[in-house]
């Protein structure tokens, strides 16, 4: 598994990395806490939730925008002892959570694990709330990121993170763009009840799994153009988009339920859900998946059809895409979503051009 | 011997409040490096150090002209052969314009009661020795951490960064004279002291805890005992274990403050 984060520094550094890990993972051992010791993160797949993807922060993000910095943390400081509720990414949290456990009961000594982390940029002293909010709902976080105001993006890296959730869509870019698996999380309008024994992550197909280069011909040259041009590439590999190595990293879980003879009770399940259609362009993607020696359990081909009543018959815990439109259409049947800002999607709206805004900073 | 001498190009402090920071001449100057024009030392290690104290001391100021809870910045030698050139490191310090009120010519025997004598409240050393031995005689001690040209975090003018953190690991391993709890304490208060002179966005003293080991229980506490000793934290990570020198690099402290939180 420790293909999923790059190599780590020279060999004669590792033996006294290796003896740290040791010391660290004997001193939790000895806090006789009933709370399972958090895995190294070399060979974890790190997923690193925003405070307010995990929890509901909506008034106090308004107190913040109209009052400023200093209200904000004193009501927070104020309220510490209120658990915050539930935000978009925490059913996904626990469905994470529940595939640990199972990990663990199969393979006791094994780092092979999710290592949930909050990474966020709120100050130090709301940190008192978030933690007795995580202690409220017995969540298994032990790894915290406040970075009193600075952008995570040097964070993300220090603490090996695979995936990156948050509601800010500048840091989420941000994150993109140094090869982090990131997107931004929506708030779905309706509740739909969601499997607490399995984890189900919904992926759309071009431009987050695979590139944004056959959506450049459809945006550019149409749907006509687009179809020959994926019959004639069918067996040239996609390039890769950035969530592959997300997809990759719950394979490699996957496999090990597998090797235990759990195939049929898996705790997680993975869903393509792409608006190709199977006859005339899903080969390639079927043929690209193949390539890279990756699987995925249920590959729904809707050739244009909307995305939302499909998704709210699957009910992930997370679904990916790269289009709002999607977004939109999937959080209005009460799936949570999670935009992708990568690729030509992002300078379209609804098939029209967007008018290209001034030059940001 | 033991001399203290005072730099008479730089405003002395108001003894009863100030935070008395020493730090070593060897951290400070690269010995034998003369710069041949001025026949001085040139800069190591502790430079930036001492600007960004001098940063926090104008802004200090700049709130309030007649403040007295400053940082005093006092150069001390740990060894018999800096505290033969007295002279030498004077002048240095004189030509860098550095902002350090006084000087103690001590060696390696003496330094530890140098530091107590003078009130000492953090004693900065690149040497882990000095750090340890000056640590269990109750001084509150630190390594001077080396600093990377480019920091993903930014900093405008140099602001000082402090890491706190906690190794229990290791501080099973060295055991330190009980008297010296109340120390690292003081120290910390000061510090806290003087943050809240500013506020929460716009501080030239920015102060990390990082919890090294154990779980989100450690956190919390932390944050609580911090708070009661009147320090407001700005940033806090919790690594449970993961390794330290990633974060290091991001964070880019100028030292790191093992304070010895007794439950």
């Amino acid at each position: 598994m420790s293909e999923i984060k790059p190599e780590g520094p020279a060999a004669a550094a590792d033996s006294s990395e290796e003896q740290d890990w040791a010391a660290a993972k004997a001193f939790f051992d000895s806090l006789k806490t009933k709370v399972p010791r958090p895995p190294k993160p070399q060979f974890a797949v790190t997923i690193a939730v925003s405070s307010r993807t995990l929890f509901n922060m909506v008034a106090e993000r308004k107190i913040y925008e109209e009052e400023g910095l200093e209200k904000y943390v004193a009501f927070q400081v104020e309220h510490e002892d209120e658990p915050l509720s539930p935000g978009p990414a925490f059913p996904f949290v626990k469905a994470l959570m529940n595939v640990n456990s199972r990990l663990r009961q199969l393979y006791p000594d094994s780092e092979e694990l999710f290592d949930i982390v909050l990474m966020t940029n709120n100050h130090a002293q709301v940190g008192v709330r978030l933690i007795n909010s995580i202690n409220h709902y017995g969540l298994t976080i032990e790894r915290f990121c406040m970075t009193g105001g600075q952008s995570p993006i040097g964070y993300l890296k220090a603490y090996m993170t695979n995936l990156y959730l948050s509601k800010d869509s500048e840091k989420v870019t941000d994150a993109i763009e140094e090869e982090i698996a990131a997107a931004t999380m929506f708030m779905r309008q309706s509740e739909t009840e969601l499997s607490d024994t399995q984890l189900r992550v919904a992926f759309d197909g071009d431009a987050v799994l695979f590139s944004d280069e056959s959506e450049i011909i459809v945006k550019q040259h149409g749907l006509d153009t687009f179809f020959e041009h994926e019959k004639k590439f069918e067996n040239k590999p996609l390039a890769q988009g950035p969530l592959k190595c997300f997809l990759e990293a719950l394979g490699k879980l996957q496999r090990k339920f597998y090797a235990k003879n759990e195939r049929m009770n898996c705790p997680i399940r993975t869903f393509l859900v792409t608006a190709r259609s199977a006859a005339s362009s899903g080969a390639r993607v079927l043929k690209t998946l193949r390539s890279w020696g990756l699987e995925i359990d249920e590959a729904l081909f809707l050739a244009g059809a909307p995305k939302g009543p499909l998704l709210q018959k699957i009910k992930p815990h997370i679904f990916f895409d790269d289009q709002m439109f999607h977004i939109e259409g999937a959080k209005e049947l009460g799936t949570i979503s999670a935009h992708v800002p990568y690729g030509i999607g992002q300078k379209y709206n609804r098939g029209k051009l967007i008018e290209e805004p001034a030059e940001k900073k | 011997m033991v001399s203290v001498v005072l730099n008479t190009d730089v405003k002395q402090e108001d003894a009863g409040n100030a935070v008395v920071v020493a730090v070593t001449s060897r951290a400070l100057f690269e010995s034998g490096l003369e710069d041949d024009d001025a026949g001085v030392w040139k800069l190591s290690l502790a430079f930036p150090l001492l600007q960004a104290v001098q940063k926090v001391n104008d802004c200090l100021l700049e709130k309030n002209p007649a403040e007295s809870l400053l940082l005093d910045v006092l150069l001390i030698t740990t060894d018999s052969q800096h505290q033969k050139l007295s002279s030498l490191l004077i002048s240095s310090t004189k030509h860098h314009g550095l902002g350090v009120g006084k000087f103690c010519f001590a060696s390696e025997e003496t330094f530890v009661d140098s530091l107590l004598e003078n009130n000492v409240q953090l004693f900065l050393s690149t040497n882990k020795d000095e750090v340890q031995t000056a640590s269990q005689k109750g001084v509150p001690s630190a390594m001077l951490e080396a600093r990377k040209k480019d920091s993903s975090v930014s900093c405008q003018r140099e602001d000082l960064r402090v890491w706190l953190d906690e190794d229990l690991i290791s501080l099973r391993d060295s055991a330190s004279e009980p008297g010296s709890r109340h120390s690292p304490q003081r120290f910390l208060a000061k510090l806290g002291e003087i943050r809240q002179r500013f506020s929460v966005s716009d501080s030239p003293l920015w102060i990390s805890l990082v919890i090294l080991h154990g779980s989100r229980e450690n956190c919390g506490k932390r944050l609580k005992t911090l708070r009661s000793l009147g320090v407001s934290v700005d940033d806090v990570y919790c690594l449970a274990g993961a390794p330290s020198e990633p974060l290091l690099s991001v964070l880019q402290p100028h030292f790191r403050f093992n304070c010895c939180f007794m439950d």
